[in-house]
Parts: structure tokens; C-alpha cells; sequence
């Protein structure tokens, strides 16, 4: 089997940064960070966040959710970007990495129902619905394994994972995966308690970084059978090349110092690829801003790819976007390497001592063959996925 | 792939060994359980306590760990147990947990703080623990796994589709050994749902083969399976196919059909266009409740029939029409079971066991 079997085809993300991958990439490469107040809940809470402005109309807002509507709008641009005009009967797979979606905690429903015993259950059956991979799978008629990945941030890099693992097992012949979620009080207010939020605007990797933003958005992509593209006419370009995940086995909530487990999974990914660290042109990092998760990430990657690594998060563009954030990643790495440049790392100054390698500050060009992305989670859960470009 | 081991907790105590009683003894009575706000005072589940577990240390090593999580935990530790391997720290194990609902118990605690707190006042470990993965992460740290670790959630198919991931995953490679399971809990505010939007079992017991029309009895359960390709002398069957958009063989002579039937769907009449009267078939959910994710029980219930080879009596009705239901605990010669989930919409997902050939 050569490396390029799984091809993807179509790309697409919407996020703070632009309802489109076209849009965004735009936006990334000027600089601009939509950051602003939480407009879409009512919250006593202050912290910026990177909310989605532009459109979703009524047609897309499916089920009453707003992450649906979000996942629609990217999944549309990818069958776009793919040619795939018709899934209806196709063996295609859906898996969909989110966090808000895969969670009853609709806060008027139980407050109602704490106060009189008993509410209406329209809610329930709204979340009942809207599985977001059952939910896809229904609405494009598709004929194949139908998945959410729970598995807090790194949901959408799983989810990209499990689609080559079910395309490499032929459980499907094309598969859409990605990662969407929406701005919800809930995680909002979670992420508050822990003390991670940042009062300002994130700054990943920088010495004086002071925590996350949250955000929201969709990351999705088309990949598929090398030899039904083919029939289909598509030019092969990008294609996705590995994976690997592990678990830090250390704490629910703070990853490992050492790093065992990004470790494990960047070389699981890079082993599935067949390629060894140096081919990796750049690495799209998880960097959220946070003090554990750059230290850890930063020092992991230094030790794995040497210290003239070229590597950016781009959370300083959307956010952290919880289970869309690896699908978003995953899309925006897939768009550098086809484009050949990565915006600078938005946010990042000046270098912290304890992390031995320092972020692009500006755009740079990128011409490579392979791209790295990677996602750390709350539970010690570690992915990654190496995307490959032909020709080059 | 082979089920090496398997590890339960539901309403009638922890560890293989309970779940085989209850196939040998039938149901119990479900409890009557508090409702927190709802006007009647009490409802009927069976739900889990702790009583039964015999490692204790293990349950005081996660006493921050929510409910979710510890039936996570001491599932999985007993698949581990049953399977007679002593330790899977030198080896390559992964984790694929499934579950409908997740922490929902956790979440609305976390929800009652922001009520009663407000937002800025509200428990980073509540928030943390009502995570969908903490109860994977639990698991890991507790059993120190580094493996490839997952937690999926498709409603009633989480576990058929963790399932048919994890053949995967051993087929490439990814793993040697995973620990898969599912785990869903009770809750007072499931509790409230199911009562309003499910039909009750009025005579206090789930009748599978009334196929609907019995209501249902809500349940919590985490059953856990630790699979490989090795044939060790305490393996219970292999998997032979795992099927959640279409399955080929579904005209395929098995011995036994077990199916996922527990009043949850209003028409559960769906599940006889996959029976034949020629097939023998039984159905376990009176014995641990309905639960979206009770599918996992019933293979637990088949893949010991297999490896025993016994059939165990359908508890519950034991007549329909046209059905050959299982009505004896009793010596048999079983080589496939298919069993068989289906959900609201009337897609199905089935699970094929089959006896390992080597095994006497």
C-alpha cells in the first residue's frame, strides 16, 4: 500500500476567523483576531472569546443547535470543495468529534424542571436528535459507520483518525470527519473554575501567556479511496498519511510533564506515515496558552522534531474550540501545506525560558511534503495526524 | 477478534460471576429510587451500589471520581481479573469506552451550582469529572494503560459502533489488547425523561417479547470486554463481525439470536424482521434494566453462553408467536449467536459470536 491511499478531497471550516477556509485563510494571513464578548448567552463572566459571526440562516440551523448549524456549513463547503455533489447511498462514514453536542445540559430545561418538578421535554428530544454523526449521516443519506467522538479536545483529531482507520479496515469508501462545536455557558463556566480563561486574548507558547480562549467553529474534511477519487476525476493532492492517540495515565486534567504521551502518539503518526521527523515541514500545535499544556507541548516537540522546528498554533485565530478544534487544526494544516504558507503564531512575543523552541511570528512560506497536527486533552488523551501533500 | 475477559457491575452485584447468577436465577426487583423533584416521590430503576465490589482499595484509590467513572473503573479491572492476565503494564493495551448519555449526573450537579452559586462560584471538579472521557481517563490512570484511549457516544449504538473501531484497531495494529466497554447511569433527571416519554412497565418487569407494549424499567450498568487475537484458556467466544450500517450475513444460520429488546422503543415489533421461528432466541434486559447501552450486557450474556455452553432461560414473557424463545437454563451446543440491537429510526446493528474451536 503507498502512502498517499486516502486522499483527501475536500476541506472545510468555519470559526472566528471566517465562515470559510477561503475566508479564513484571508483573515489568518492579515493578522485578524475576531475576539469579543460573549454575545450568544447571557453570562456574568468576562473573559473574551472568539464567537462566530457570520451567517448561519434558519435552513442550516438544525435541531435548534447551534453546533449542527456550524458542522453543516463547514461539511457543505468540504462536498463542495470535493465535487461530491450526491452522498445519498454511498458507503460513506461520518465521524464527528464535539463536546457541547454529546452533553444534556440544557440549563432552562433542569432549571425548570428543579423548580416545578416537571418541564417540557422539547429540549430532551432536540438532544436526542442531534448526535452530530447520526444526525449527518441521516441528513446526506449515507450509507456507512456513523460516529461522535467524546473525548473532550482532541475529539476532531480523533475523529479524523478513526475515519483512516475505518477507510484502511473498508468499512466505507469516502469518509467526513472533523470536529464541530459551539459556544456553550457550560464549558465556559467550567473552564472558569479551573482558572485557565484568559482575561485578555491568548498568547500560546509566549512567556507571558495567562490561559485560553474559548471558542467555536467546525473543521471537516473529505477523504476518500485513492482509486474512487481517481474514478471521480479528482487530481490527487492532499492526503492523510497518520495516526496515533495515547493516554497519559497521569491526571484527569493536567497532562504529563514529561510528555510520555504527545510523545506516543506524534510517533505512532509519524510511524503509520512511514516517515521520520525531519520530513515534517511544520507543526500545527494544540497551544492553547495555557502554562502545562505549552510547557509540556513545547519541550515534546523540541525533543521529537529539534530545536529549528517551524511550527504556530492557530487557537490565537479561533480560539480553542474544544471538539472542533482538531478538525479545524487538521484543516488549516492541510490548507498550509496545499497553499505553502502558515500565518504567524498569533499572540506569540517573546520566547519562555522553560520552552526550548519559539513559534513563526510571521507568515511563513512552507515546502515541505508532510504536516503534523496535534491535540492534548482533559483525561490525559494525546493525538495527532501527519497530512501529506503530492508532488512535491 | 477473541473476547479474552469480561467484567460487569449492574443492579445484581460486580464481576462475571454476577451476571452468570443472575442468567441462573432471574430478575430481582427493581429499587425504588428518590425523585428528586418530581411530584409522585419515587420511581423504579435498578441501579448499581457498591456493596459487591471486593477490591474496596480500588474504589478509595478514585473517591473523587463520580459514580459514572467508578462503574467504569470496576468493570474494567474485573475484564482484566476474568481474563487471568496478571499485568498488562509490559503490553500494548487501548481503551474504547462508550456511552449514551456520559457524566449527565455530574453535568446537572454542575449545572445545580451555577443555579445555586452562580457562575463564578461553581466546582472545577464537578466540571471535570462531567467530562464524557474522565470515566476512560479513570480507567487508565487506574489500571495504568498508555494505550490508544477513546470515549464514542452514538446513543443506542455506542457500543456496537466502539465495537466494530476496536476490531480495527487490532486488525492494524494500533493495539494488542483493548479494554471495550460501555457504561451508562441512572439519574433523576433520566429518571423524570424516560417516565415522560417512555411507556412504563406497569406490571414491575420488562417482557422483551412483548416488543414494546411491556414499557420499560429504566437501568445503569458498565459492562467491560478486554479483546486480543490470542486463545487463552478462560476466552469466551470470538467476535466474528460487527455490523452498524449493513450487515451481509444477516441470513446466516446462527444457533441463537439475543436481542437488546427493553420496552425503550415504543414498537419494538422492529426486531422481527430479524428473527426466524426456526432460530432459538432469548433476551436478558429484565435481569439489569433498559439502557441505551444494555446491548453490551446481552453480548456478555451470549458470550457466556458460548463459552459454557448452556443456553440460559429468556427471563421475562417466554411466549410469542412463531418465536422459539429460550425457556431452559440448560447443557446445549452453541457455535454463533447473533445479537441484535435496533433503534428508533429501525436501523439495526448486530454483533456475531462464535465459539473458538480450540476451547473444550
Amino acid at each position: 500500500m503507498v502512502k498517499s491511499d486516502f486522499l483527501i478531497t475536500g476541506l472545510g471550516s468555519v470559526s472566528a476567523a471566517g465562515d470559510s477556509l477561503e475566508s479564513s485563510l484571508v483573515s489568518v494571513g492579515a493578522g485578524v483576531r475576531n475576539s469579543g464578548s460573549v454575545s450568544i448567552f447571557s453570562t456574568s463572566l468576562t473573559y473574551p472569546v472568539f464567537e462566530y459571526k457570520g451567517p448561519l440562516d434558519s435552513g442550516t440551523k438544525m435541531e435548534g443547535s447551534r453546533t449542527l448549524a456550524l458542522l453543516l456549513k463547514a461539511v457543505e463547503e468540504a462536498l463542495f470543495d470535493s465535487g461530491l455533489h450526491e452522498t445519498r447511498g454511498l458507503r460513506i462514514g461520518i465521524c464527528i468529534g464535539t463536546t457541547v453536542a454529546s452533553q444534556l445540559n440544557d440549563l432552562g430545561f433542569y432549571r425548570a424542571y428543579r423548580e416545578t418538578g416537571t418541564t417540557s421535554l422539547d429540549p430532551v428530544d432536540l438532544f436526542l436528535k442531534g448526535n452530530p454523526a447520526e444526525f449527518l449521516s441521516h441528513r446526506l443519506g449515507t450509507k456507512g459507520p456513523a460516529l461522535t467522538i467524546v473525548n473532550a479536545c482532541s475529539s476532531g483529531t480523533d475523529a479524523l483518525g478513526v475515519a483512516l482507520s475505518w477507510l484502511k479496515s473498508d468499512l466505507c469508501d469516502i469518509a467526513i470527519a472533523g470536529g464541530a462545536d459551539e459556544l456553550s455557558l457550560i464549558p465556559y463556566a467550567g473552564f472558569s473554575s479551573l482558572g485557565i480563561l484568559n482575561p485578555g486574548l491568548c498568547a500560546p507558547f509566549d512567556r507571558d501567556r495567562k490561559g485560553l480562549n474559548l471558542g467555536e467553529g467546525a473543521g471537516v474534511m473529505v477523504i476518500e479511496k485513492r482509486s474512487l477519487a481517481l474514478s471521480r476525476g479528482v487530481t490527487p493532492s492532499l492526503f492523510l498519511a497518520g495516526y496515533g492517540l495515547s493516554s497519559d495515565a497521569y491526571h484527569l486534567t493536567a497532562p504529563s510533564p514529561e510528555g510520555i504521551g504527545l510523545k506516543t502518539s506524534i510517533d505512532a503518526a509519524l510511524s503509520e506515515a512511514g516517515i521520520s521527523p525531519h520530513e515534517i515541514s511544520f507543526v500545527n500545535a494544540h497551544g492553547t496558552g495555557t502554562q502545562d499544556n505549552d510547557q509540556v507541548e513545547g519541550k515534546v516537540l523540541s525533543e521529537i522534531f529539534g530545536s529549528d522546528l517551524t511550527f504556530l498554533s492557530t487557537k490565537g485565530y479561533t480560539g480553542h474550540t474544544l471538539g472542533a478544534a482538531g478538525g479545524i487544526e487538521g484543516v488549516f494544516t492541510a490548507a498550509g501545506l496545499k497553499e505553502g504558507w502558515i500565518p504567524a503564531s498569533a499572540g506569540f512575543c517573546l520566547q519562555d525560558d522553560n520552552i526550548p523552541i519559539s513559534p513563526v511570528k510571521v507568515r511563513t512560506e512552507i515546502s515541505g511534503r508532510y504536516a503534523l497536527s496535534t491535540s492534548l486533552a482533559f483525561g490525559g488523551n494525546n493525538a495527532a495526524v501527519v497530512i501529506g501533500l503530492e508532488g512535491r | 477478534m477473541n473476547i479474552l475477559g469480561i467484567g460487569t457491575i449492574f443492579s445484581q452485584g460486580s464481576g462475571i460471576d454476577a451476571l452468570e447468577s443472575a442468567l441462573e436465577n432471574g430478575p430481582l426487583q427493581p429499587a425504588d429510587v428518590d425523585a428528586l423533584y418530581g411530584a409522585d416521590g419515587k420511581r423504579k430503576a435498578f441501579t448499581v451500589d457498591f456493596d459487591s465490589v471486593p477490591d474496596k482499595g480500588m474504589l478509595k484509590k478514585i473517591r473523587r471520581a463520580d459514580k459514572l467513572s467508578k462503574m467504569s473503573v470496576v468493570a474494567a479491572a474485573a475484564a482484566v481479573t476474568d481474563s487471568g492476565i496478571t499485568d498488562l503494564s509490559d503490553k500494548r493495551v487501548g481503551i474504547i469506552l462508550s456511552t449514551a448519555f456520559g457524566a449527565h449526573v455530574t453535568t446537572f450537579e454542575f449545572l445545580d451550582g451555577i443555579i445555586d452559586y452562580g457562575e463564578k462560584n461553581v466546582s472545577p471538579t464537578s466540571f471535570s469529572n462531567s467530562v464524557h472521557n474522565a470515566a476512560a481517563s479513570y480507567i487508565s490512570t487506574s489500571l495504568d494503560i498508555k494505550g490508544p484511549t477513546l470515549t464514542v457516544a452514538r446513543f443506542r449504538f455506542s457500543f456496537q459502533s466502539a465495537l466494530e473501531l476496536g476490531k480495527s484497531w487490532l486488525e492494524q495494529g494500533r493495539c494488542d489488547y483493548l479494554l471495550l466497554g460501555a457504561v451508562d447511569q441512572y439519574g433523576d433527571v433520566l429518571g423524570y425523561v424516560s417516565e415522560n416519554k417512555l411507556n412504563p412497565a406497569l406490571e414491575g418487569e420488562i417482557k422483551p417479547f412483548s416488543f414494546g407494549q411491556g414499557g420499560h424499567i429504566p437501568g445503569e450498568c458498565s459492562v467491560f470486554f478486554l479483546l486480543g487475537h490470542e486463545l487463552t484458556s478462560s476466552s469466551y467466544c470470538s467476535i466474528d463481525g460487527v455490523y452498524t450500517a449493513h450487515d451481509p450475513n444477516s441470513a446466516e444460520k446462527v444457533n441463537l439470536n439475543v436481542l437488546s429488546a427493553d420496552g425503550m422503543l415504543k414498537d419494538e415489533s422492529l426486531y422481527l424482521q430479524h428473527l426466524s421461528p426456526e432460530i432459538s432466541v432469548a433476551a436478558y434486559s429484565p435481569l439489569f434494566g433498559s439502557i441505551m447501552t444494555g446491548g453490551a450486557m446481552n453480548i456478555a450474556a451470549a458470550a457466556l453462553t458460548i463459552k459454557k455452553q448452556q443456553t440460559y432461560a429468556s427471563p421475562g414473557n417466554s411466549a410469542f408467536p412463531g418465536l422459539k424463545i429460550v425457556n431452559a437454563s440448560e447443557p446445549s451446543t452453541i457455535s454463533t449467536i447473533r445479537c441484535i440491537d435496533v433503534n428508533c429510526r429501525g436501523e439495526c446493528a448486530t454483533v456475531y459470536l462464535g465459539r473458538l474451536r480450540d476451547i473444550t
